[in-house]
């Protein structure tokens, strides 16, 4: 390198600097840098989804608010999605649709909640969608963009902002960085887009808020019973009951979700359990100046509360690596209880091989 | 230096325009005043408070009591329609959380838009999220009145005192010439368009 490309380099990076500086000042950040978005950049987001550009992908109505297929694709371009991963960020925007806790406000809910978004299918391998080692936590690119792009929509295009619309009294850490794979490969069950109705194989995306992921650790037992009773007592905590109203979701590792196949049962078997005994008892909530006071409805008997709304709403999804009897579990968020659907990915008919786009030719998309 | 960059707030939704508010009467002597509830505890109890008051001091002739039963979502468009046919003015409230204050604001400028001059009651806990929703209508300024958070507490005594104490500026907020839209010098023409009748005139 000639002293002048040393130069010409460094002005580069200086003004790629000052454009990461420039989206800070005008408030298009969650706090970390982001991406200089360019019109090219948008138009090859948007090669990749069958959806027309002005399509309205989601909607704040009591914000009057909506996004558009390109508001999406400029934001996760901004989140720094590669353009393949964006049919997954548009299914996501889908199954986040239809949560009823997301179109009854959620996104300036005083919790705070963190949308968590499953990947299931092939395309998981092909995007490099982390399913196994850390599958919660940092080091996967599209992890971590896809999620990210779903909050950077929420504050630049419906202008929800932490501390204006957006009323989180403390909100929960990892907010805009859930989305995981299911480990489909070594999961004993079927994976949760087949379980909630699509056909084997099919790459689909299911989302709910979430309020939190708490850990159980047992490392201890073989004996499924005594695992599932591990994970009830976390379940029916009291903190996590608004009564009398509860929920909870289940992100198993694979030891926990292996264990419990291997002694006969089903995802449904495992729903039913802890169905059944996720309960507390009314002395119990009185205790903690959650009594009942009286009520009736569903999930309330002469002995308490049932912690879960039904069976069949304890999330289930196998995530992470095998290698500790570790298992997460999750919070969804309101009392409408989570979708129970999954979202086919559509992708656009000419998919352009995965590869480096960044300073491609921009001929090559005309 | 940045012009190739794409805005990633930019949007065909994101040009709301600011609301014109509706024309004002000098005073309430003999109009039928709405007030919309919503289900935060206390907020039909303040209102009737504030209709009472209306009615033995200012003369209303009447009042139209309406609840919504969404705190996020903005008034049904059959009781906005309602309200509109029935009513000279409408008191909204009592925005005492995150969604409903905002929502408030909205139905507050939903009102204005359909003619009918209304006045937003919110606690003090919350104006930042009211702003941000004024902001976000495209009408940033809009006036709404303040009482001190929280509200659902309080019992029928101390409901009354805060209506008492809110009455001056919600009558004045109802009532007055509406400021004509336009430019005025030395203030931002939309703050000035949307800020409202105020007590104080300014």
């Amino acid at each position: 390198m000639t002293v002048a490309d040393v130069a010409a380099s460094q002005a580069s990076l200086d003004y790629a600097r000052a454009a990461i500086e420039h989206a800070y000042d005008q408030g298009w950040t969650d706090g970390l840098p982001v991406v200089p978005v360019t019109r090219p950049m948008v138009e090859e987001f948007l090669a990749q989804t069958p959806r027309p550009a002005d399509e309205v992908i989601a909607a704040v109505p009591h914000l009057s608010r909506e996004c558009t297929v390109e508001q999406a694709a400029v934001n996760a371009a901004l989140a720094g999605c590669r353009p393949e991963y964006f049919p997954v960020v548009l299914a996501a925007w889908e199954a986040l649709g239809r949560d009823r806790a997301v179109t009854g406000g959620g996104w300036q809910s005083t919790s705070g909640p963190a949308p968590l978004i499953v990947v299931n299918g092939p395309i998981r391998h092909q995007l490099g969608i982390n399913c196994t080692g850390g599958v919660l936590g940092p080091g996967f690119r599209a992890n971590a963009t896809i999620a990210r792009a779903i909050g950077l929509v929420v504050r630049n295009v419906f202008g929800i902002q932490p501390q204006e619309l957006e009323q989180a009294t403390q909100g929960i850490p990892g907010r805009w960085t859930l989305c995981v794979g299911e480990n489909e490969e070594e999961s004993p069950w079927e994976p949760l887009a087949t379980e909630v109705g699509l056909p084997a194989g099919t790459d689909a995306v299911s989302a709910t808020l979430l309020r939190t992921c708490e850990f159980v650790d047992n490392r201890h037992t073989q004996n499924p019973e005594e695992l599932l009773a591990d994970f009830a007592d976390t379940i029916a905590r009291t903190g996590a009951a608004i009564v009398p109203y509860s929920s909870a979701g289940l992100v198993l590792g694979v030891e926990h979700a292996q264990m419990l196949a291997a002694n006969g049962f089903a995802k449904r078997d495992v729903q039913q359990w802890l169905y059944d005994r996720c309960v507390r008892s009314h002395e119990d909530l009185a205790r903690v100046g959650k009594s009942l006071d009286g009520r009736t409805g569903p999930g309330i008997d002469e002995y308490g509360l049932h912690m879960l709304p039904s069976p069949e709403q304890l999330l289930i999804v196998v995530a992470g690596a095998r290698n500790a009897a570790m298992s997460m579990v999750v919070r969804p968020f309101g009392f409408a209880g989570w979708s129970r659907s999954a979202v086919p990915i559509k992708r656009a008919n000419k998919q352009q091989a995965p590869g480096p786009s960044v300073g491609a030719d921009q001929d090559q998309r005309s | 230096m940045f012009d190739a960059m794409v805005d990633p707030t930019a949007g065909p939704a994101n040009h709301a325009r600011a609301t014109v508010l509706a024309a004002r009467k000098p005073d309430l002597r003999g109009s039928r005043v709405g007030l919309l509830a919503n289900v935060k505890r206390n907020a039909e109890q303040f209102l009737d408070e504030v209709g009472a008051l209306l009615r033995q001091e200012h003369g209303a002739a009447d009042v139209v009591r309406r609840k919504k039963m969404s705190i996020t979502d903005p008034v049904p468009p059959d009781i906005l329609a309602d309200l509109v046919a029935s009513c000279d003015v409408v008191v909204v409230g009592v925005g005492d959380c995150g969604s409903c204050s905002a929502s408030a604001v909205a139905d507050g400028l939903a009102l204005e838009a359909a003619g009918i001059p209304a006045v937003v009651v919110t606690t003090d806990a919350f104006s930042v999220t009211a702003d941000a929703m004024a902001k976000l209508q495209g009408s940033p300024g809009y006036h709404y009145v303040r009482t001190a958070h929280p509200v659902a507490p309080l019992g029928a005594e101390e409901l009354h005192e805060r209506a008492v104490a809110a009455l001056p500026e919600i009558v004045a907020t109802l009532t007055g010439p509406a400021k004509a839209p336009g430019p005025s010098v030395g203030a931002d023409p939309a703050q000035e368009t949307l800020t409202g009748p105020r007590r104080d005139g300014g």
